[in-house]
């Protein structure tokens, strides 16, 4: 907590109008608030991450994990955008859309032997 | 410096909703009592979760690069979304996963039972249906057959 009173300290006071001269991109007075919500968001992010790995540990039924699975890859979707914003970057956003599609071709792969496995154990 | 402020507030905005949908999207991963109603909390995760998140980063960077890949990533959730979510559904009802013992009714089984020629066997059980909340005859084949016929 001391780190990100600190951070925000110092993100205020790149947000004064004179750094904001200084600087050639243009910084608002409400960009230490966004950054703030940001790193909630990232706790949120990975605090529904563990959720979702306990429902992959604890799930009943072979499509609950796959789901939970699912989740996980859109969470670290989120948590990369979360990134992207916080990092004023542009070369994240590949990462974050990489995943997506890694996560639904996954899932795809998993509905596909989930529907065939009643076929194969007993035909 | 005006217009970065008016962007950074729209940026908190799509941010604050996002992040509400994703979270709320893990907790109904968890909560939620089966793996078809867990799928309803998995979609909206994903597609207005990651459509709030990526329209906080347009909103806020603002380059050309950051806005086509965040509407790239937008398009692609809201596609890719509803279609993982509906095969993998439809995989659980075919491995014969069991469903939550509260559903009121089933019609993928009763229309798999129509056409294989039996009757449709899985009546709600001990709940009544919502058009006959004062009826006085129980669920049974019966009212399963009028509410297919309603539909």
């Amino acid at each position: 907590m001391n780190g990100l009173c600190s951070t925000i300290l110092m993100l205020a006071e790149e947000a004064t109008p004179h750094a904001a001269a200084a600087e050639a991109h243009i910084t608002s007075p409400l960009q230490p608030v966004l950054f703030f919500i940001l790193e909630i968001g990232a706790i949120l992010a990975i605090v529904g991450m563990m959720l979702c790995l306990y429902r992959m540990v604890k799930g009943p039924h072979l499509a609950d994990r796959v789901l939970s699975g699912d989740t996980l890859a859109y969470q670290v979707v989120g948590l990369v955008i979360l990134l992207t914003v916080r990092m004023e970057s542009t070369t994240y956003l590949d990462g974050a859309l990489v995943v997506a599609i890694i996560g639904f071709a996954s899932t795809l792969a998993f509905a596909q032997y989930i529907g065939n496995l009643k076929r194969q154990t007993n035909p | 410096m005006i217009w970065a402020t008016i962007g950074d507030i729209f940026s908190i905005f799509f941010a604050l909703a996002g992040m509400f949908f994703m979270f709320v999207g893990a907790i109904g991963v968890v909560r939620l009592p089966d793996a078809y109603n867990r799928l309803h909390a998995t979609s909206k995760c994903s597609t207005l979760g990651i459509m709030g998140l990526a329209l906080a980063a347009v909103f806020h960077v603002g380059t050309l690069a950051v806005t086509t890949k965040a509407l790239m990533t937008i398009v692609f959730a809201f596609v890719a979304s509803p279609v993982g979510s509906h095969m993998l559904a439809k995989a659980a009802h075919i491995d014969g996963m069991k469903p939550w013992d509260r559903q009121l009714s089933d019609e993928l089984q009763q229309d798999k039972d129509r056409q294989s020629g039996k009757s449709p066997s899985n009546a709600p059980r001990g709940m009544k249906l919502p058009g006959q909340a004062k009826g006085a005859k129980p669920a049974g084949p019966d009212s399963t057959a009028r509410m297919s016929a309603a539909v």
